[in-house]
């Protein structure tokens, strides 16, 4: 760490953009995930409102998780560290803001088309060409002020969670049009099985490339900042960044190993998917030995808390996916709500912990007043905290029903039953998440806007 | 290792292509020239269409097209193969089955169940919790059930001739009067079946069960009193089977298993074996001879050797 606290060197209105971006599209994305949650033991609640169908609702959830909520969240702490740890101005505010606008007009837009039943009908790649372009376009934006901010740097070494934002963002526009096969605007596909193949290429990129990287470089600045500790090792930073990188590219397949795709790559994909426990480890083992003996100072912080919480569900969810490439273990989990569970492990209990915790981290910090209530946020961490292990154990366990009555040969329908249950309390906890995001914009809203006559 | 800007942007660009190259393009040149498999026609505009409805309302979001080695349910008969998905743009995997999978969907119903099954999955399936897709419209709806009939191409299309078939058959038989309609249905059962009367006795506790597996099963269309008049019952022609009316018609348990069995190709009825094991269809069919026909010839048969759980 070498940025000095005393000097200020920007407004942050980019980050503050986003912060305010994240908490408002959290709401939303929660608010879906509920409601498709409850069309599941409720179907006929939205009887013939087409909009709300949960085939139109699931993919809303899905994509403004990703691009609303956890991206934007993780684009606010990055765009408050790029400058600090470069000792800079970030290359331009304007540019950031306008790119936080752009961002928006892309979320409007993907709600609408996808409500309105216009969808390219691929995982992750649901929206449709000129919605693509609106986000190739934002993440073009990124990567131009990242780069031009990194070449102005006074620092001359480049911290570690600049290599991870500069290739989040780079590597994401790159796949996004990739996966998206953006040079065919009608469709955005490829044929048959070799479709199947880029799109979960592309499709676990937006984890292994955007989410992941994203975050890991909000902990490599938050924690080392919060314990007030050196970060413990240059080399595994090193050896975490270019593993993550090489391993996690390889992997998309494992989504297709009982689909008639060739046997090589599925070799691949599975000893790729072993190999993740490298980058993930050099990272935790980095992160974890930096705060040994400080955790005191990680539990002070309620944002450092948060970005804890998600090295440690990082370690579940990516000890578990390294598992869950196993065909034997596919036997059972595939095709069913065990995959849930793995989805919201990593993408709110690790990407969307960390999130938050930047946020929080950050908000502070930008404002230069405390939040508004610690409590709160702490609240809010509760909230969140129990919701996503209750995702887990209810999820896991209906999928564990599901895939051995189904191996078993009861038919898909026949299981219906036994697993309504579970789909209830899934519904209650989602309705704690909802509800926790509530909280959250309220505090961040009010944190960010104080009441005239308060001094900066 | 120094990390200037150009190693951190140049270096991880590099890598990504290079991994591109091995698990996209590699790939794609090994399974681009895929053949069509033998099953394999190309779609019709309706079914065009249809595939279109298919993909923007995300049915694929929970139902997979994608059968594998260890599946039971339907469509299990045939793995799915490379060469079934050559004009898949894009290609219909999925990734959940909270519905069963629909690679060979085509002709395992007639036309009209679909419709009523849009109108209301709960018509036809009273456990589904399928949304209900009346509001796309009657033109849409036959575009969506075209396209589901396609699933399977040749396979389906020689599933939907038979089931066309056997539809003005049963049209024909139902339009002379129920005496000549359930002549003609037990006319088409093998004469053992005909024959044989529902070996087991009839208890409180099998016609509970047998009440329980009618409501999840069979309600849509017969109707909670067995008289034919279930909610999907309007769309439905040749129209569900009125049990109240059977009594002295010669319906045996057998022939009772046997239609549930493997129900009545060309009309709605179809067929339950891959969801219900022999005693839930014994006593799902025992429930209907005791309530709806008022006529049961459970136990009536003292040949054999007496089953251990007999009373």
């Amino acid at each position: 760490m070498t940025e000095t606290e005393t000097i200020k060197l920007s407004d942050y209105a980019t980050a503050k953009g986003f912060c305010l971006t994240s908490a408002f599209w959290m709401m939303v994305a929660t608010f879906m995930g509920l409601l498709g949650a409850t069309e599941l033991i409720a179907p006929d609640m939205t009887e013939n409102i087409g909009g709300l169908i949960f085939g139109r609702v699931r993919p809303l959830h899905v994509n403004m998780v990703l691009f609303g909520f956890v991206t934007p969240g993780l684009l606010a702490a990055t765009f408050y560290f790029f400058p600090r740890v470069l000792r800079t101005a970030l290359y331009s505010e304007k540019l950031g803001v306008f790119t936080v606008l752009l961002w928006n007009i892309m979320l409007i837009s993907a709600v609408a088309t996808l409500l309105s039943g216009h969808s390219q009908g691929r995982e992750y790649a649901e929206l449709i060409w000129p919605v693509d372009l609106l986000v190739v376009a934002a993440f073009a934006l990124v990567v131009f002020n990242f780069a031009m901010t990194v070449t102005r740097r006074t620092e001359p070494l480049i911290y570690v969670s600049i290599w991870y934002a500069c290739a989040a963002a780079v590597l994401t526009m790159l796949t996004y049009c990739l996966g998206n096969v953006i040079w065919r605007p009608d469709g955005g596909a490829l044929t048959g099985i070799p479709d199947a193949i880029l799109l979960w290429f592309y499709g676990h990129n937006i984890f292994g490339l955007l989410l992941t990287p994203l975050s890991i470089g909000v902990a490599y600045y938050v924690v080392p900042k919060a314990v007030k500790a050196p970060l413990y090792s240059h080399t595994l930073s090193l050896l975490g960044f270019w593993a993550l990188i090489v391993v996690y590219t390889h992997i998309g397949t494992h989504h297709l190993l009982q689909v008639p795709v060739p046997t090589w790559l599925k070799v691949v994909a599975i000893t790729d998917s072993i190999a993740m426990v490298i980058p993930v480890m050099a990272f935790l083992i980095n992160i974890w030995y930096t705060a040994k003996g400080r955790l005191g100072a990680i539990h002070a912080d309620i944002g450092a808390k948060f970005v804890f919480t998600g090295t440690i569900m990082y370690f579940f969810v990516s000890i578990q996916g390294s598992m869950m490439a196993l065909p034997q273990v596919q036997r059972v989990t595939h095709f069913n709500n065990w995959v849930v569970g793995h989805a919201h492990i990593g993408v709110l209990g690790f990407s969307g912990m960390i999130a938050l915790g930047g946020l929080y981290y950050v908000l502070p910090r930008i404002t230069g007043r405390p939040l508004f209530s610690r409590f709160l946020a702490d609240f809010q961490y509760w909230m969140i905290l129990i919701g996503v292990v209750g995702f887990t154990v209810v999820l896991t366990t209906v999928g564990l029903i599901q895939g051995n009555a189904w191996l078993n040969g009861e038919t898909v329908y026949r299981v219906l039953p036994e697993i309504h249950l579970y789909y209830v309390i899934r519904a209650g906890l989602g309705l704690l998440i909802f509800s926790s995001a509530l909280f959250g914009f309220y505090n961040i809203v009010r944190t960010i806007f104080t009441p005239a006559g308060e001094a900066k | 290792m120094r990390m200037t800007p150009a190693v951190i942007f140049a270096g991880s660009v590099l890598i990504l292509a290079a991994v591109v190259t091995i698990v996209v393009v590699l790939p794609f040149y090994h399974t681009n020239q895929t053949k069509p498999s033998e099953i394999f026609r190309s779609r019709t505009a309706a079914e065009k269409a249809g595939r279109r409805i298919y993909i923007n309302n995300g049915c694929v979001y929970c139902h997979s097209q994608s059968i594998r080695t260890l599946d039971w349910g339907i469509g299990a008969e045939r793995i799915a193969q490379a060469g079934d998905y050559v004009a898949d743009r894009p290609i219909l995997l999925g990734s959940q089955r909270t519905g069963p999978d629909l690679s060979q969907e085509g002709g395992e119903h007639p036309d009209d169940w679909h419709m009523a099954h849009f109108v209301n999955p709960r018509y036809t399936s009273p456990l589904s919790i399928m949304p209900a897709f009346e509001f796309l419209g009657k033109k849409k709806l036959e575009n969506l059930t075209a396209y589901v009939q396609s699933l399977g191409f040749r396979a389906a299309d020689k599933r939907v001739k038979r089931q066309e078939k056997w539809k003005q058959r049963a049209i024909a038989a139902y339009e002379q009067g129920p005496v000549k309609n359930v002549q003609w249905i037990h006319d088409h059962l093998p004469a053992p079946w005909r024959k044989l009367p529902n070996p087991y006795p009839t208890s409180d506790a099998g016609l509970a069960r047998g009440h329980k597996v009618y409501q999840d099963f069979c309600m849509g269309c017969h109707g909670p009193i067995g008289d034919g008049m279930g909610p999907a019952q309007p769309y439905l022609y040749p129209p569900p089977l009125n049990f109240t009316i059977l009594k002295d018609r010669g319906v045996s348990g057998g022939i009772l298993y046997y239609q549930i069995m493997n129900g009545i190709t060309g009309t709605a009825m179809p067929y339950f074996k891959k969801h219900l094991e022999s005693e839930k269809i014994w006593e799902v069919g025992n429930y209907v001879a005791e309530y709806f026909i008022n006529q049961s010839d459970a136990d009536t048969d003292d040949g054999g050797i007496d089953a251990a759980y007999e009373p």
